[in-house]
């Protein structure tokens, strides 16, 4: 028998045992989802993890390990053994290698989101991606003393616009427990989604951060003492201490030197990190984890065509008069085999598709959710090349494991349909 | 007769088009760090005037040249020969941008562990290599061997004015000589 007319007899005989496989169809496409969210989630994860920096040679804080350093200048999760005097960062500033250098204070934070403050450079010199510079959603950079400029993700779920005046408070955390209420600050800027831990950051000015601190005496508001927001500003408000640096440098290849240069720096105990390398080192940390989950959605498609396989096997026997009529009709069993075969590759097929057209529906109607509530920016794309080739691999399991009752199938002697023992 | 016409036309057409990849294929020559380091330049030539045998190891100008020599060779000069080469060259890699799992921009230097455990390589012995197509699974410290055009990134910094940039057509991990 020709191939053509086969096909078309193996998909009549499919639908007429439409529920079995469907439910056995339904399995395959959850799985095949469920193996591509888990790829895409990987990749996404590391792409928006390896994203938070770019263009900066080296982060540079108070002596600790490379990944704490790492975590608290560029992720702000975690806090900051140590500070780093401002004299010593004004010397790494002035080096003459280094291009920029840009101060970062943190430690404050306003519901949950961390406060950083920084220089009005910081916008202009600080890079994410490749080589993407922060722009604007509105406003501008901060100019005066109590001026915010928030991410993206901040405003958005706090729904603070530009003028909005806003209350910082101290330590890290959403308890506000003492809260610098006398000085308010004013929204002037809001950045564009980035993908990166700016999203979730309040920039403020540096001397913002010290005047905050002026009625504070170690590490409480001094009772009694209250400085009014106008009478600030008649106050030394020169940072005195920055919790960590960003470095860029003239020419890439000096890293090292600069990095001894920091590391062996005389005045006080600093540490020089490369980002790259020390994002290496960190993921390959966390690449446990995402190797794991990896491993137990290709288990699941596994179960999912052991699924298919069992299903298959089953109808055999309830379809030993119609492969045996088919033979009687002249059918030889390679033709029994091809529609098998066929059976299993359309069921795979249909349910690999299915799943990936499932994922990219759910991903684009549950991007924006994901994104306010899980802080995860999932863009809604195409498959890419990587998940097409999971997808294929799917494709050719299904295909190889349909052998297996291809194979019964074609062992199945003509006589053995015919005369059924029950 | 027209059969063996349209080979002999094909043959000369792939012939002619294998001649240009062939030859840039070719040109990226083999290069080692030392020539990476000028001929003509010689570490030693201000400490020419001491008489280094006749001093003793606590002299305090002896410690004083050792330390001046130091800096020399950190401020090592670069070959400008190097300006424009097509190069060929093994080494570590320390990666620096990362677009997801791939390195677009990582340094390269010729022994492990550089800049870590010793004092840095001098600038001559360090490449900044940027590559335009992303490279895969790229760790720090794999050894690979880089095939691009060298180039000299000139900029003001205490340790001499111009390091090394190479714009990278091929990076393939390290293999040893023997082909093991």
């Amino acid at each position: 028998m020709s191939p053509a007319p086969l096909l078309r007899l193996a998909a009549r005989s499919a639908w007429a045992r439409r529920l079995t496989l469907g439910v056995t169809l339904v399995a395959i496409m959850l799985s095949t989802a469920l193996l591509l969210c888990v790829e895409r989630v990987r990749t996404d994860a590391r792409q928006s993890f390896t994203q938070s920096v770019s263009g900066v040679d080296l982060v540079v804080g108070a002596r600790t390990g490379s990944v704490q350093l790492m975590l608290y200048a560029v992720f702000h999760a975690g806090a900051a053994s140590n500070n780093i005097d401002w004299k010593s960062f004004e010397i790494l500033a002035t080096h003459p290698a280094v291009e920029w250098a840009l101060p970062l204070s943190l430690g404050d934070s306003h519901r949950g989101f961390a406060v950083l403050g920084t220089t009005p450079e910081y916008f202009t010199h600080f890079s994410y991606g490749e080589h993407q510079t922060l722009a604007f959603r509105a406003g501008a950079p901060f100019a005066n003393v109590f001026d915010t400029v928030i991410g993206s993700e901040a405003a958005a779920k706090l729904s603070y616009k530009i003028g909005d005046k806003i209350t910082l408070s101290h330590g890290i955390g959403s308890a506000n427990l003492l809260e610098h209420g006398d000085k308010p600050f004013q929204v002037v800027g809001i950045l564009e989604p980035t993908g990166t831990p700016v999203d979730r950051t309040i920039h403020v000015s540096l001397e913002a951060i010290t005047a905050l601190h002026l009625d504070w005496f170690a590490g409480a508001p001094v009772k009694g003492v209250a400085i009014p927001q106008d009478l600030v500003s008649k106050f030394d408000l020169k940072p005195k201490e920055i919790t960590a640096a960003l470095v860029g440098l003239k020419r890439r290849s000096d890293v090292f030197r600069m990095q001894r240069f920091v590391n062996e720096f005389r005045g006080e105990p600093l540490l020089g990190v490369l980002p790259g390398v020390a994002l290496d080192e960190l993921w390959q940390t966390i690449g446990l984890v995402e190797r794991t989950l990896f491993a137990v959605s290709v288990l699941v498609i596994i179960v999912g065509l052991a699924g298919l396989v069992a299903t298959m096997l089953a109808s055999l026997n309830e379809r030993r008069r119609e492969l045996a009529i088919l033979r009687a009709l002249g059918a030889g069993p390679a033709d029994i085999f091809l529609m098998l075969a066929a059976e299993g590759l359309l069921v795979t097929t249909l349910g690999a598709t299915l799943g990936a057209a499932m994922l990219t529906l759910i991903s684009a109607i549950f991007a924006p959710w994901l994104l306010e509530h899980l802080g995860v920016l999932l863009v809604p794309r195409v498959l890419s090349i990587a998940e097409l080739y999971l997808l294929g691999g799917v494709i050719i399991t299904g295909m190889l494991a349909s052998l297996v009752p291809g194979w019964r199938a074609w062992r199945m002697s003509l006589a053995d349909g015919l005369t059924p023992r029950s | 007769m027209r059969v063996s016409l349209f080979l002999t036309s094909i043959c000369a057409a792939m012939v002619a088009l294998m001649t240009p990849i062939a030859q840039a294929a070719e040109p990226y020559k083999n290069t080692t760090w030392e020539s990476l380091v000028p001929k003509d330049w010689d570490p030693a030539k201000e400490f020419k005037s001491l008489n280094l045998g006749a001093m003793q190891d606590s002299d305090p100008r002896a410690m004083d040249a050792l330390s001046r020599m130091k800096d020399t060779w950190g401020n090592a000069p670069t070959e400008r020969s190097m300006d424009g080469a097509r190069i060929k060259i093994s080494g570590f890699a320390i990666p620096l941008e990362m677009k997801g799992d791939k390195v677009t921009e990582f340094l390269l230097v010729p022994y492990f562990g550089a800049c870590i455990h010793t004092p840095p390589p001098p600038a001559n012995q360090i490449v900044h290599v940027i590559s335009k197509k992303p490279i895969d699974s790229m760790r720090t410290m794999d050894a690979v061997t880089v095939s691009g055009t060298m180039g000299l990134n000139r900029a003001e910094s205490p340790w001499g004015t111009s390091g090394y940039r190479l714009a990278v057509d091929k990076v393939e991990p390290y293999k040893l000589p023997d082909g093991k």
